[in-house]
């Protein structure tokens, strides 16, 4: 998930920008005319990816996204009765959630915690929206981290720290991953808060930030393709028309 | 305890926003851990919820515990929310947490967050924010599917779903995921007295 | 200037750590010393100072706390932030975002500076403490001393008038504490006070204009720093307090022979994602030795350690035990890591509990004769998490004695430990070898190392260049390894571990 620091390559864009296009595409996957429609959503996905670099992703994206067009148009001719709706279901949602998941993760990989906190602060979210956000997107990590001392900690006890030994034994296996879990986080809770206290977060002002984030060209030309994407879609649909 | 009077009236402090923050990383987390299994499998995705709820719920129990004030939940069903919207999940998943974190903090605030009861019954309303895409899904069928259906509508379709899955389907998954809810929330409870107030980590 | 006029504090629901009619001045730009045993009210004179009593935690206080004149407890929270920069113990929680640039940041942000001007502070920052490699890093890639570095970083931004450290130099190693000197030096020569509560003092001897020694919370006596030096080394350990110069540490003459080896490692070969960690180590250990193993961080001590307690998969080459191939398996049967942070192996309820958690047809009266002898009888209905740090390092050691485990490993074991419980640790690691168990301790505490190691591991670069015994005749060997100075001949070079870059594996 977001990465802390990486070095800018290709395109760069505001953080409020990609909320925004994520909206529009999620508008887009909602009100989807036909397959085809999304499948040119994900292609429009695709070449953003490439923008900001992301061969790879953006090539395997798509190409599995046509698979699985092409096994719903099969679905659709073959199936019959109850595997057919269930299939009709699964698939509705995949096919919704899709487009959206895979602009998600460009968007994911390209964006610093800090410059979203910036773009936060820009829109003028209150604080205490803020700072338990922040605090969420710092604390994920950190959570990783106990969990790999925690495993260590239940192998030295001989407690398996997999789904057979939930199994197994609940209970014990319960205690052995809520517990030391709980007891890190109550700590964290303690003493992040003092360091934040003691370097004035309580300052009722709103905050500056050292990471500035503007709207660009790029930004402007990004939106206006999604955008007239939904528009295209929505005229299809004969909402215009 | 008269001290914690005094700070009700303050409203959420710096401490306490950082704890709502801790917990919501770990609600995150042990959510996507209980409902990813369900996720890509046509047969169990409607099961999700269920999965979802089930390792939350000492989680929950314990934040609202060491919080005891209003809008600490809201702004847990807030952050999934933002975080469901950000991951691209479907948009009644990330309303629905929203929704349903503002509907269980006013039921928890109810028993001024100290009734182990009624708390228990707020962490089972905010498990219910994972079922509305379902719920979407059972009230326009037809609209769900017409990406997919070359005409439009397909009549064998809209007769299949509503002579044999919808009504009792969507009452599994509610009653389902208030089951499982309910399970992990005695389990939390169960776990609060044995070790957290022990420990003295509770407010 | 600070005045601290008849102050006294208890915690609320707490007997310990109060503080009772305290009476001190501090001028500006002086840096002083509070130390003493655990408990003694060191860190409570800190929260004093940077207002978090009583706007944090709540208790009962008197008196008056003033800086420069205004009245502590009065003032908001975030405008005493300016005036008093606060550095803590635990790197690990300290920062708030994820990549280290806005977390140099946060706190004049917090000030709500332009954005122009927090460019130049984060840069002028950079630039007076020495920390651009750490420029635009994830944190979570950092080690413990350069999390360190980023935590004071933040606060030198803001630019305080006063600093206040709370035993910093707990989770750091020896480099990382030569660097923490100079930073301390360079505010001294801006002319900033300085107040720091810390049991480990060597470092801080050229530093400190005075050393406050306190006992349950009141100030026993102040000394300067001739004085401090003068007491003699009886009179200081009964004070409670760690050596004041390294350089009169000295391991012993010589250790009683060892028996033949019990464990053997031939060719082990350790990596981690791919890369060769430490490539070919051979060694062996007899029952009842106790084995330092140095090495800057990201040398490999971690991954050794786990791959000896079979938790590491990424193993080549053979383990022993008594001739005996031992597999992955059972290392891990034999073997018990009591870790550095040791609530991460505390799991059931009560003292009494964690004795027989996870044991299969618990012995019962040894559990109960085990606690008498850690003394952990009084405490056996306590919840572990309510215990001090030394105690549930005990609990963890009375798990592995109760389990009968043959290897013990210790990860950082005196990391915040007083003078008194560093000597209980030492007692019952000597202990631990009577019994005959094979232990390592991964360490930098060089004091630590003399009063217990026989022989000490040096890792480095993948390899293992060094197992030095820990005798007089190795002493030039030994200080060299722990970069301790003898008497300033050798200046504030940097030395011995070389740099602390690298994540700690």
């Amino acid at each position: 998930m977001m990465g802390g620091a990486s070095s800018r390559r290709g395109l760069w864009l505001d953080p409020r920008t990609k909320i925004l296009l994520l909206l529009f595409c999620i508008l887009s996957a909602m009100m989807a005319p036909s397959l085809f429609y999304e499948l040119g959503l994900v292609v429009l996905i695709g070449l953003l990816g490439v923008c900001f670099g992301k061969w790879k992703y953006a090539w395997k994206g798509v190409l599995f996204y046509a698979l699985i067009v092409l096994l719903t148009l099969w679905i659709m001719d073959t199936m019959t009765g109850t595997w057919r709706t269930m299939f009709i279901a699964f698939l509705g949602l995949f096919h919704k959630v899709y487009p959206c998941g895979m602009l998600s993760g460009i968007v994911l990989s390209t964006t610093k915690v800090s410059e979203f906190l910036s773009a936060m602060n820009r829109i003028h979210a209150p604080k205490k929206l803020v700072i338990p956000l922040a605090v969420m997107l710092r604390y994920v990590p950190t959570i990783q981290e106990d969990w790999r001392f925690i495993k260590d900690a239940m192998r030295m006890r001989d407690v398996s720290p997999s789904p057979k030994g939930l199994l197994t034994h609940p209970a014990m296996t319960v205690e052995c991953i809520y517990v030391p879990l709980m007891m890190a986080a109550s700590k964290a809770a303690d003493e992040l808060s003092i360091a934040s206290i003691t370097r004035g977060i309580e300052n009722p002002k709103p905050r500056t930030c050292l990471v500035q984030i503007h709207i660009g060209p790029a930004d402007l030309l990004a939106g206006i393709c999604f955008a007239a994407y939904l528009a295209v879609g929505l005229y299809w649909k004969g909402v215009f028309g | 305890m008269s001290n914690q009077v005094n700070s009700l009236k303050k409203g959420l402090t710096v401490k306490d926003l950082v704890t709502t923050g801790i917990f919501s990383a770990i609600f995150f987390v042990f959510t996507l851990v209980g409902g990813l299994p369900f996720a890509p499998n046509p047969v169990l995705t409607f099961y999700m919820p269920m999965g979802a709820a089930l390792l939350c719920g000492p989680i929950y129990l314990l934040m609202v515990a060491k919080v005891q004030k209003r809008w600490s939940v809201t702004i847990l069903g807030i952050i999934m929310g933002i975080i469901w919207f950000a991951t691209g999940m479907h948009w009644a998943f990330s309303l629905g947490y929203i929704g349903m974190g503002l509907i269980a903090d006013l039921v928890a605030g109810a028993g001024h967050y100290r009734n182990k009861a009624i708390n228990l019954l707020s962490y089972m309303l905010i498990s219910l924010g994972g079922i509305y895409t379902y719920v979407v899904f059972f009230l326009d069928p037809d609209g769900w599917a017409s990406t997919m259906l070359k005409n439009g509508t397909e009549q064998s379709y809209i007769d299949t779903m509503n002579a044999s899955a919808p009504s009792w389907l969507l009452v599994v998954i509610i009653a389902g995921t208030l089951a499982v809810a309910a399970f992990s929330g005695w389990v939390g409870g169960k776990m609060l007295k044995k070790q957290f107030e022990k420990a003295g980590i509770t407010a | 200037m600070i005045e601290l006029k008849h102050v006294s504090f208890a915690y609320q629901g707490q007997e310990h750590d109060g503080l009772h009619d305290i009476n001190l001045t501090i001028a500006d730009g002086e840096c002083v010393l509070f130390c003493g045993r655990s408990g003694c009210g060191k860190t409570t004179i800190t929260r004093l100072v940077n207002g978090l009593i009583p706007q944090f935690y709540a208790g009962e206080l008197t008196g008056s706390v003033l800086v420069d004149g205004q009245e502590i407890s009065k003032l908001p929270m975030y405008q005493i932030a300016a005036k008093v920069g606060s550095v803590f113990q635990n790197p690990r929680t300290q920062f708030f975002n994820v990549d280290t640039d806005s977390e140099i940041a946060f706190g004049i942000e917090n000030e709500t500076r332009p954005p122009v001007e927090l460019a130049e502070r984060v840069e002028q920052a950079t630039d007076d403490l020495h920390i651009r490699p750490l420029r635009n890093r994830n944190i979570f890639e950092l080690s413990g001393g350069e999390k360190q570095k980023i935590a004071f970083a933040s606060v030198y931004a803001m630019n305080p008038e006063i600093y206040l450290l709370d035993e910093p130099s707990s989770n750091l190693d020896m480099t990382s504490i030569q660097e923490l000197k100079g930073h301390l030096r360079l505010l001294q020569k801006q002319g900033k006070t300085i107040l720091i509560a810390e049991h480990r003092l060597y470092y801080l001897m050229g530093l400190a204009d005075r050393i406050v020694y306190l006992e349950q919370g009141r100030i026993e006596k102040i000394f300067t720093p001739e004085e401090f030096r003068g007491l003699p080394r009886e009179t200081r350990e009964r004070m409670g307090l760690r050596a004041a110069d390294l350089a009169e540490v000295r391991p012993p003459q010589v250790h009683p022979p060892v028996s033949s080896p019990v464990l053997e490692l031939r060719d082990v070969t350790l990596r981690y994602k791919k890369r060769t960690v430490l490539h070919r180590i051979s060694l062996a250990a007899a029952k009842g030795e106790v084995i330092g193993v140095v090495g800057h961080n990201g040398a490999g001590k971690t991954t050794f350690s786990r791959a000896l307690c079979g938790l590491h998969k990424d193993c080549e080459g053979q383990f022993l035990w008594d001739g005996q191939a031992m597999e992955r398996k059972n290392r891990l049967k034999r073997s018990y890591m009591v870790m550095q942070d040791v609530n991460y192996e505390l799991f059931a309820e009560s003292v009494e509990a964690e004795c027989s958690f996870g044991i299969r047809n618990p012995d019962l009266t040894l559990a109960a004769s085990t606690l008498e002898e850690l003394g952990l009888a009084p405490y056996r209905e306590r919840h572990p998490n309510t215990l001090s740090g030394g105690q549930k390092q005990r609990v963890a050691v009375a798990v592995s004695m109760i389990c009968g485990k043959d290897l013990l490993v210790f990860d950082e074991p005196t990391s915040g430990l007083d003078f008194d419980s560093m000597t209980q640790v030492a007692g019952l690691i000597r202990r631990l070898s009577e019994l005959g168990k094979v232990i390592f301790i991964v360490t930098h505490d060089f004091e630590f190392v003399c009063r217990t190691c026989s022989r000490v591991l040096h890792f480095d670069e993948g390899e293992m260049p060094g197992d030095i015994p820990v005798v007089m005749d190795a002493l030039p060997k030994l200080r060299e390894l722990f970069s301790v100075k003898v008497n300033g001949s050798e200046g504030d070079r940097e030395g011995g571990l070389g740099h602390s870059d690298g994540k700690e594996r």
